[in-house]
């Protein structure tokens, strides 16, 4: 397959980035995307350029660490699949590929398609845990929790943090994320004594990071490798609302929304 | 648990606020709706109910709270939108929708725009109906009353053919904004889950489709039967 890719080059986080057009010949239909981002990466070192910069790891989907947005859509065309998991038989000959990083003022770009996602990890250091002395592993079973619950915190608990919620997001908006950061420790018996503490903190923290609200349309859903679903969402709200208004209108806005809980 | 400030201002707070204010807008509709279908009870019912809902000195508290709430609603929603365009300041060179499960639309990316053009219809309606021309009810003697001829001035209205194509596509406008807004505002309050959202959705829509259907008959079916009648069908 011959290829040509449009990338989105920035030398530094001030600089100004433009798009730029690589040639990539000779691509297998076998290798991955980051793989073929390798090749041309060679090439352009044979020829004394600066390579691509861009983030991975694992390379097997689950590290969260890949973050290409390919032809406009964050980790490319396969759904629930993160870029590294993506192949170029998904590709035609002789296509243009339009590369670029996730964009949102929150993930300043650090070069090229790297962007800084430590506002994460700041969201989560605000309360994304639970203050215990963890001491010794606690024997098996020792705490029980039904299999519903403990199904729906294991599959908030997926996300890997890869922020393409955020960038699929049109207003770069987090909330997929800290849903599922909430929604985790919220399902669990031991996540019940910060519940509320939690959600607010977590929020407030959101806020500070310079993200977007949430309009509800589920581009974050349809593009999560893991597919976290823009339910947590609804659950979060359900906790702030709880966490942050006075009794009664708490008491009114979630008698109402447990009416359309299901469980 | 005292009241916290910030529970109003934070991303999520905002969502709460305009969810919880769009839903009492769209309640309201219904009860417009339902003031509307008393046109087809006949002239003089109409004209007493509409007498005794604008004589009925309740009506400026309500009339204040619910322009209250829509400047509220708007205030709110126009400070998010810019808060928004802030959280991504490079935009995409290329960027396309990634359907699958998402319910992005028409709807859930114009809410700003259709938002301002029910803005400007609501100033254009009220001055149709409200603060516009009057049409008066005589009395057995044949002098104007006090009571307002609204039968008579919907007939007029809507005896011309490009008010009616002007309402029913404000109608689309509106229908287009509720679309999204209705079932968004449920879960920005927090309702449903992973199996009671998609019904959840469906639902908010087909409510809204009979709403709109309503709005969109009453003009349409005056211009097809009342048309040219003077008030006086």
């Amino acid at each position: 397959m011959n290829l040509k890719l449009l990338v989105w080059r920035q030398k530094g986080p001030q600089a100004p980035g433009r798009m730029v057009e690589y040639p990539a010949p000779d691509v297998s239909p076998d290798m991955s995307f980051l793989e073929m981002l390798d090749v041309v990466n060679e090439g352009l070192i044979r020829k004394g350029e600066d390579p691509i910069a861009f983030d991975s790891d694992c390379r097997e989907g689950i590290c969260g660490m890949c973050s290409l947005v390919v032809n406009g859509v964050p980790h490319g065309p396969d759904r629930a699949a993160t870029v590294c998991q993506l192949h170029m038989r998904r590709f035609h000959d002789g296509e243009t590929i339009v590369v670029e990083p996730w964009r949102a003022a929150a993930f300043p770009v650090v070069k090229d398609l790297i962007v800084d996602r430590s506002a994460f990890d700041r969201i989560v250091a605000a309360g994304g845990y639970n203050t215990v002395k963890a001491g010794g592993a606690p024997d098996g079973n020792s705490i029980l929790i039904p299999k519903d619950q403990a199904e729906q915190a294991m599959d908030a608990a997926q996300c890997i943090g890869c922020g393409a919620c955020v960038a699929a997001c049109k207003n770069a908006s987090a909330a997929l994320f800290v849903s599922a950061k909430v929604q985790h420790l919220a399902s669990v018996p031991q996540g019940q004594p910060e519940r509320y503490r939690r959600v607010r903190a977590m929020i407030a923290q959101l806020d500070r990071e310079g993200f977007g609200s949430c309009s509800n349309e589920g581009e974050c859903e349809a593009v999560c490798p893991k597919q976290i679903p823009i339910a947590n969402i609804a659950a979060m709200n359900r906790d702030y609302v709880r966490a942050m208004m006075p009794g009664p209108l708490a008491l009114a806005l979630g008698g109402i929304t447990e009416a359309f809980e299901d469980d | 648990m005292k009241l916290r400030i910030e529970a109003f201002l934070s991303s999520t707070g905002t969502k709460v606020v305009i969810a919880l204010t769009g839903l009492a807008l769209y309640a309201f509709l219904f009860v417009h709706l339902a003031g509307n279908m008393m046109f087809f009870a006949g002239q003089d019912k109409f004209n007493a109910y509409s007498h005794y809902l604008i004589s009925n000195p309740l009506i400026y508290p309500v009339e204040i709270g619910l322009a209250l709430i829509f400047v509220l609603h708007l205030v709110r929603a126009v400070g998010n939108f810019h808060k928004n365009q802030r959280a991504r300041p490079v935009p995409y060179h290329a960027q396309v929708p990634v359907r699958h499960t998402s319910r992005k639309s028409v709807a859930s990316t114009t809410m700003i725009y259709t938002g301002v053009l029910i803005l400007v219809f609501v100033g254009i309606h009220l001055f149709h109906f409200k603060f516009g021309p009057e049409l008066h009810v005589n009395d057995a003697a044949g002098q104007p009353t006090d009571v307002k001829d609204l039968h008579g001035l919907m007939v007029t209205q809507f005896s011309n053919p490009l008010m009616v194509l002007f309402y029913v596509v404000s109608m689309l406008v509106v229908g287009t904004h509720l679309w999204h807004g209705s079932w968004s505002a449920l879960q920005s309050l927090g309702a449903g889950n992973v199996a009671s959202t998609p019904r959840l959705v469906s639902t908010a829509r087909i409510v809204t489709l009979v709403l709109m259907a309503g709005f969109v008959l009453v003009p349409i079916l005056i211009f097809a039967f009342y048309r040219g009648a003077g008030g006086t069908p």
